[in-house]
């Protein structure tokens, strides 16, 4: 999953980055509303989080540019303006979902959590798939009620794939969303990361959980289960 | 204190009196002067007419011609003139034929002087008189002294003035109090403006207009323009106050949120860091809020509240993901309220969120013009059982479950309670809660 932080409080947006990255999630972040403008309608995002104070674009109009160019990825506005004007002004601007300064980091990957969720159409933070599940709240997967140790990239990828669970995804689509911008980016280790989690996840090969299509990409060939909407 | 009609009028009713008066004593003193003073010019042309018909014989035999008497009346018994000439010592020397009664003395004058003057018979009638004293020259050079006395009964002309006098003061009596009545009419008239100045101040105190009208006097538009000019500048500067306490909560709580996720480590200086982050928050939110809801109402302007309602609930539809939660909106298009917008959207904000996060299906939102009233009712779980004001208090929730510091309603009381309306919780008999918000 990548996921932009717009903020221009230095500090603060080292706290977000670095809680986001440690949940898994590839960073774009920008300090002004140009830069994160510029990133915002560029680079290809599964959630955004953006201040509305910022120098440069404010954070309203941004959100309203990336919604005009057909961007539809969830937009999360964390901002210090509490009233109901502002985060009304903010929902109608193109924005999901509104948290307001101070926050406790727990509310917000919680928030972070439900808007992917429901981006995926799952109301629940654990997404099923026939034997496979997975717990977005304690980044725990299981088989068979089995607790699966996985590095912090496989959980990615798996996670990638399961919340464009029957998608299929292309290599560079999958590194686009696992990376960073500045991170040295090898198409190769991508196919590491599928065997390793189909030796995981499939060790007696009776599961098949992700599919190769060749020339195309990778898709989650499991069928969805339990609570969806 | 006095309105300014009543001091005008009654300053004006006693100087009309004043004037009146004056005005009466002084129109019956000159006719009454000068209607005297016309029969003294006519009894003197009387004395010289005798003196006319007077001739005197070189013996000093005084003799007056009658048919040559200036009146006629002069000759007739029963008339109102009377004439005599009386020597210089006191004897009469001649008398009209209708001076039947002695008329009054005769005084001691010098020659060639005339004497008018007014005096009561022995009848106690009113008399005219003149005298007039002469000195005839006879043939032989020596002199004849005598006076002509003329005088004339007025009983006519006292009656003829009293009867006009009558008529003067009447009729100025009756003019006088419509003057006042008048003036009264006139100033009600004239000061109809200002009371229009007065009214619209009224209504701009209750909220139910913006500014005064321009459409005044222009001896009153300086007034009016000013007067608008410092409301606007009042408005303009309690927004600047607002937003400047604004943008200090807003921008203290940045900082506040990086000390928080600082504290959020889980170390013995994290724990103090959590726990004083928590009170300036608390403190932050309380008085921010505090110093922002002294807005007097007439600084507010009129807004219409349905499609406040509308956007709130699609933004929660958006909060909430739809379809759980559904709003019935039923609030007349023309329904307004004197209240800031952010104010009004704080209050139904609150209301309808909690309507959400406690476990509403439907929302029914419906307005009462007569009543002024907005009225919120959900097909929820219902207020707990126990006295309800109770939840309109800072800080204690209807339940426990459901996120939220608990000051979402009790700060909707607060802003209604600062315009000068009211919040009301009522039970739902089918089982949810309702809000009613009453707008003053």
């Amino acid at each position: 999953m990548r996921a932009l932080v717009v903020e221009d409080e230095p500090t603060l947006r080292e706290q977000l980055v670095d809680t986001l990255r440690q949940t898994g999630f590839a960073i774009d972040q920008a300090g002004d509303g140009d830069e994160g403008l510029y990133l915002a309608q560029n680079m290809p995002l599964d959630l955004a989080i953006v201040d509305l104070g910022l120098p440069g674009k404010d954070g309203l109009s941004l959100i309203q540019n990336v919604r005009k160019q057909n961007l539809n990825y969830p937009i999360l506005i964390l901002t210090a303006r509490d009233t109901w004007q502002d985060k009304v002004d903010g929902l109608e601007a193109g924005a999901d979902d509104y948290l307001t300064k101070p926050f406790h980091m727990e509310e917000l990957l919680a928030r972070v959590r439900a808007l992917l969720r429901r981006t995926g159409g799952w109301s629940d933070s654990v997404m099923k798939f026939d034997r496979l599940s997975i717990d977005t709240r304690a980044q725990q997967v299981t088989v068979d009620e089995k607790v699966i140790e996985l590095t912090a990239y496989e959980y990615r990828v798996l996670t990638y794939l399961a919340t464009n669970g029957g998608k299929v995804i292309s290599k560079s689509t999958l590194l686009d969303h696992l990376y960073d911008e500045d991170t040295d980016r090898d198409p190769n280790i991508l196919e590491v990361f599928i065997r390793r989690l189909r030796q995981k996840l499939d060790a007696d090969k009776s599961l098949n959980p992700i599919e190769t299509l060749r020339g195309r990409g990778y898709r989650l060939a499991l069928t969805r289960s339990g609570a969806q909407d | 204190m006095q309105s300014i009609t009543s001091r005008l009028v009654i300053g004006t009713s006693l100087f009309i009196v004043l004037f009146f008066v004056l005005l009466a004593v002084s129109i019956s003193y000159s006719v009454h002067a000068r209607a005297e003073t016309a029969r003294y010019d006519a009894l003197k042309g009387v004395v010289y007419g005798i003196l006319g018909a007077t001739d005197i014989d070189n013996n000093a035999m005084l003799t007056v011609s009658s048919p040559n008497l200036p009146d006629d009346s002069l000759n007739s018994f029963n008339a109102n003139l009377y004439a005599e000439i009386v020597g210089n010592d006191r004897s009469i020397l001649w008398k009209s034929n209708s001076t039947v009664q002695p008329l009054p003395e005769t005084s001691i004058r010098p020659i060639n002087d005339w004497m008018f003057e007014k005096v009561t018979n022995e009848d106690g009638i009113d008399l005219l008189r003149v005298q007039y004293v002469i000195a005839w020259e006879l043939e032989n050079g020596e002199e004849l002294p005598f006076i002509v006395h003329v005088a004339e009964n007025v009983e006519d002309l006292t009656t003829q003035l009293k009867r006009f006098d009558t008529v003067l003061w009447l009729s100025l009596l009756g003019v006088a109090p419509l003057l006042p009545i008048l003036q009264w009419i006139m100033l009600r008239v004239s000061l109809k403006p200002l009371r229009d100045i007065g009214l619209e101040i009224d209504e701009i105190e209750q909220g139910e207009r913006d500014t005064l009208s321009e459409s005044v006097p222009k001896e009153l538009q300086a007034l009016t323009g000013s007067l608008n000019t410092l409301l606007s500048s009042e408005r303009e500067r309690h927004s600047q106050y607002k937003n400047l306490l604004g943008d200090l909560s807003h921008n203290l709580k940045t900082p506040l949120s990086v000390l928080q996720n600082i504290g959020e480590k889980n170390t013995q200086t994290g724990q103090s860091i959590l726990q004083q982050t928590e009170l300036m928050k608390s403190s932050l939110a309380r008085y921010a809020e505090r110093a922002t809801l002294k807005a007097p109402r007439y600084l507010s302007p009129s807004v219409f509240v349905a499609p406040f309602i509308q956007r709130i609930a699609n933004s929660l539809y958006k909060l909430y993901d739809s379809p759980t939660v559904n709003f019935d909106v039923q609030v007349d298009s023309s329904f307004s309220v004197r209240i800031d917008e952010t104010d009004l959207m704080e209050v139904l904000g609150n209301l309808l969120e909690n309507a959400c996060k406690y476990g509403a299906h439907n929302v029914h939102i419906t307005s009462d013009h007569d009543q002024k009233a907005i009225t919120i009712k959900d097909d929820g779980p219902g207020w707990p059982v126990g006295d309800l004001s109770q939840y309109t208090q800072r800080g204690i929730r209807a339940d426990t479950h459901t996120q939220g510091q608990g000051i979402g309603l009790a700060a909707s009381v607060q802003i209604m309670q600062s315009y000068g309306g009211r919040l009301e919780l009522v039970r739902i008999d089918s089982g949810g809660a309702g809000v009613i918000l009453y707008f003053s």
